[in-house]
């Protein structure tokens, strides 16, 4: 076993030139990864004996840096006070902003930092700590190494040449790091993507982490891609697709934002086939177009839960396709509780409301004038709150609320939906503003004397949003 | 892109792409110009470096671009990147040997082709895949070659020559992207110094045949 290594190595190391990293050399023979560690180590050493300079190392030094932070960003206060003599204009003297030459005020923050450094660089490096808590060697090469991007090398290697193991199985003999909240999905769905393919956005209670995503992260590889070329090329033509629905972008900003990020996450899992990826990113498309025109339609509270939307990773389309799998379940008992909605679940709303849309096409909405009211049938968006197993579309509910009549399963959880739904309407033209209409619906429920077929129509009248919950026509 | 027929316009392409990317390894691995003027960037899934001056990439589309209309006209030997000391002596050359291009009749420049193996059988012309593959060793290889070769003095700039082939006709039109160098014996670009060469890789996908070295002067100064 020890032959091995040293064999393996100088084969690798010397001969071949390539540059092995610790992960390398864990994969190829099969060992945990601290003794791939301890192996480049001793190899480094033996051959620097015999040799000196014959092999170059890098080293991954763990500790925790300390940071000025003076102004708004995290560089070291010089630069600060460079920057910030440039550009920024000279403060108030009521503002309370810290003065740029004003000492007192920078505090030095902690940082946990993760860096890997040249051989060279080593003693610098460790002397920038303030406390370091594991050095070890990451990788080896022969003849120095003049880029430190071409360690990403390494990672996309593994990626390929190691594809067909299942992390699951063998994290224990490599040493991946695991979550022990994470479960795999035994739906007949296919597995999500992993989300972890975000580093981010990665919380440590982010769901579906994948063992084998945490050591990339520590790498600089912050997008591999799949083994298969297939994803990648799907992936370019939604992209371009994309482009024209985002010149009719009406939606809000945020909105707008956190649609493309969405799609833009690239899906890294060795274990999902590529059949996944080309349906779910077909799908993508007509999403993102209607997203555009019903966005700006949508109330200020979608907004805000879709930026919550982003934190938990997943991707638009791999939401959409579990929400037709359900669709097609439908064994749910669908309860209409008006109900104060849970901040994540509406997020999903908000992303889920364009599937339906796909099916009902064949209905249109149509309007017409008629002396003074526009009337017709229209799209809007109807929230539906359902009991959902194994809770994929919804999240826990922090606390009982009131309107909560059965106690849930531990993983059953109630989820609200939008939905769209035909509504027949009428209302005077020109269309009353949103403004006005919460005006008026405020003072008609304060009781007071006002023109009860303008309130109705008015509030009719609007699209989708809270004021469906008042509109009872 | 796979559904294209290939063409030699698109084996072309993808040599130029390819050069390109080569082109702004080179400065960032020889420092030519300072790092920090130079981007990450993904090429053929490897994480590259490109510099960010809007002044060289345009040299440096224009370059290559006019290297690609010899290429087209089936003249050129060999590409060579060359890299002179202030004083105008050649220290290196990247050479990249693309004399085995299949050589096609002008008007068959959009002409696909086709390569059947001795049993018969339709092989690939251009696999992406492979090439891709290919490309990246050959990339990871120049990344890493400035740790092989001498350090550089200061102050070196680069320029970009083709070697034509024995039969080619220099372009003399006008505008003239070119400048007509004599040739020296046996040696185009650089002189009668001593050379060593280190060989980088030699592609080989389907018919991007392509050999790619690096000459050093010895006794540079």
């Amino acid at each position: 076993m020890a032959q091995d290594y040293t064999e393996w190595l100088a084969i690798n190391v010397l001969n071949d030139q390539q540059l092995i990293s610790y992960r390398s050399l864990s994969r190829a023979l099969k060992v945990h990864s601290n003794l791939a560690k301890q192996m480049l180590y001793d190899f480094h050493r033996k051959q620097n004996a015999k040799k000196p300079g014959a092999v170059h190392a890098t080293y991954l030094i763990t500790g925790t840096k300390l940071k000025n932070v003076a102004q708004t960003n995290g560089f070291h206060s010089q630069q600060d006070e460079e920057n910030t003599v440039m550009q920024s204009s000279p403060p108030l003297p009521s503002s309370s902003a810290p003065q740029p030459d004003d000492d007192t005020k920078t505090e030095a923050v902690a940082v946990r930092t993760v860096m890997v450094a040249k051989e060279e660089h080593l003693s610098q490096a460790k002397a920038a700590f303030q406390s370091i808590t594991g050095v070890h060697v990451y990788s080896l090469e022969v003849k120095g190494l003049s880029d430190i991007q071409s360690l990403t090398e390494c990672n996309r290697k593994i990626l390929v040449d190691y594809a067909s193991e299942d992390p699951l199985e063998v994290w224990k003999q490599y040493g991946t790091i695991q979550n022990p909240n994470v479960m795999r999905r035994t739906q007949r769905r296919q597995p999500p993507p992993a989300a972890t393919a975000a580093p981010a956005k990665t919380k440590p209670s982010a769901s579906t982490v994948k063992p084998a995503a945490l050591e990339k992260r520590v790498s600089k590889d912050s997008q591999d891609s799949k083994p298969s070329s297939k994803p990648t090329s799907a992936k370019a033509t939604s992209e371009p697709s994309k482009k024209p629905s985002n010149v009719k972008r009406q939606g809000s900003d945020i909105f707008k934002s956190f649609a493309k990020s969405k799609t833009k996450l690239p899906r890294t899992d060795s274990q999902s086939s590529a059949a996944p990826s080309p349906k779910p990113v077909v799908e993508d498309e007509p999403m993102t177009g209607f997203s555009d025109e019903e966005g700006a339609d949508s109330v200020d509270d979608e907004v805000v839960d879709a930026a919550a939307d982003t934190v938990e990773g997943k991707s638009k389309a791999e939401r959409e396709a579990d929400l037709q799998a359900m669709m097609d379940q439908e064994d749910e008992p669908m309860e209409d509780v008006e109900e104060f909605k849970a901040e994540a679940t509406d997020a999903d709303a908000g992303a889920i409301d364009k599937p339906f849309s796909q099916p009902k096409e064949e209905l249109k909405e149509t309007v017409q004038v008629q002396d003074g009211r526009r009337r017709g049938r229209r799209r809007v968006m109807k929230k539906k709150t359902v009991k959902d197993e194994d809770g994929y579309l919804g999240k826990p509910q922090p606390k009982p609320t009131p309107y909560t009549v059965n106690k849930l399963g531990a993983n059953e959880h109630i989820v609200t939906r939008e939905e769209a739904a035909w509504e027949s309407f009428s209302e005077d033209e020109p269309a009353p503003k949103k403004i006005k209409v919460a005006a008026v619906s405020s003072m008609q429920a304060q009781g007071q004397k006002k023109d009860k077929e303008k309130d109705g129509g008015g509030k009719g009248g609007q699209k989708g949003g809270i004021m469906s919950f008042f509109a009872k026509k | 892109m796979s559904t294209e027929a290939t063409t030699l316009r698109v084996i072309i392409a993808a040599f130029t792409d390819f050069l390109t990317v080569a082109i702004h390894t080179i400065l960032y691995e020889r420092a030519i110009y300072p790092p920090t003027s130079f981007l990450s960037a993904r090429k053929y899934n490897l994480s590259v470096r490109q510099n960010r001056h809007p002044k060289v990439c345009e040299w440096i589309n224009d370059a290559v671009s006019a290297v690609e209309t010899e290429l087209l006209k089936g003249v050129v030997g060999r590409v060579a990147i060359v890299i002179y000391t202030k004083d105008n002596h050649p220290v290196e050359r990247f050479m990249l040997d693309v004399s085995r291009f299949p050589t096609v009749a002008l008007a068959d420049l959009d002409t696909p082709l086709e390569r059947t193996a001795a049993n018969g059988d339709r092989l690939p012309i251009l696999p992406r895949i492979d090439m891709e593959e290919q490309f990246r060793a050959t990339l990871s290889r120049l990344a890493s070659c400035s740790s092989t070769l001498k350090p550089l003095p200061e102050g070196c700039v680069f320029n970009i020559a083709v070697e034509l082939k024995q039969d080619g006709q220099p372009p003399l039109n006008h505008p003239q992207p070119w400048m007509p160098v004599q040739s020296a014996k046996g040696d185009a670009v650089g002189g009668q110094l001593q050379k060593k060469a280190v060989p980088v890789r030699s592609i080989a996908a389907g018919e991007l045949l392509l050999e790619c070295w690096i000459e050093e002067a010895d006794g540079a100064s």
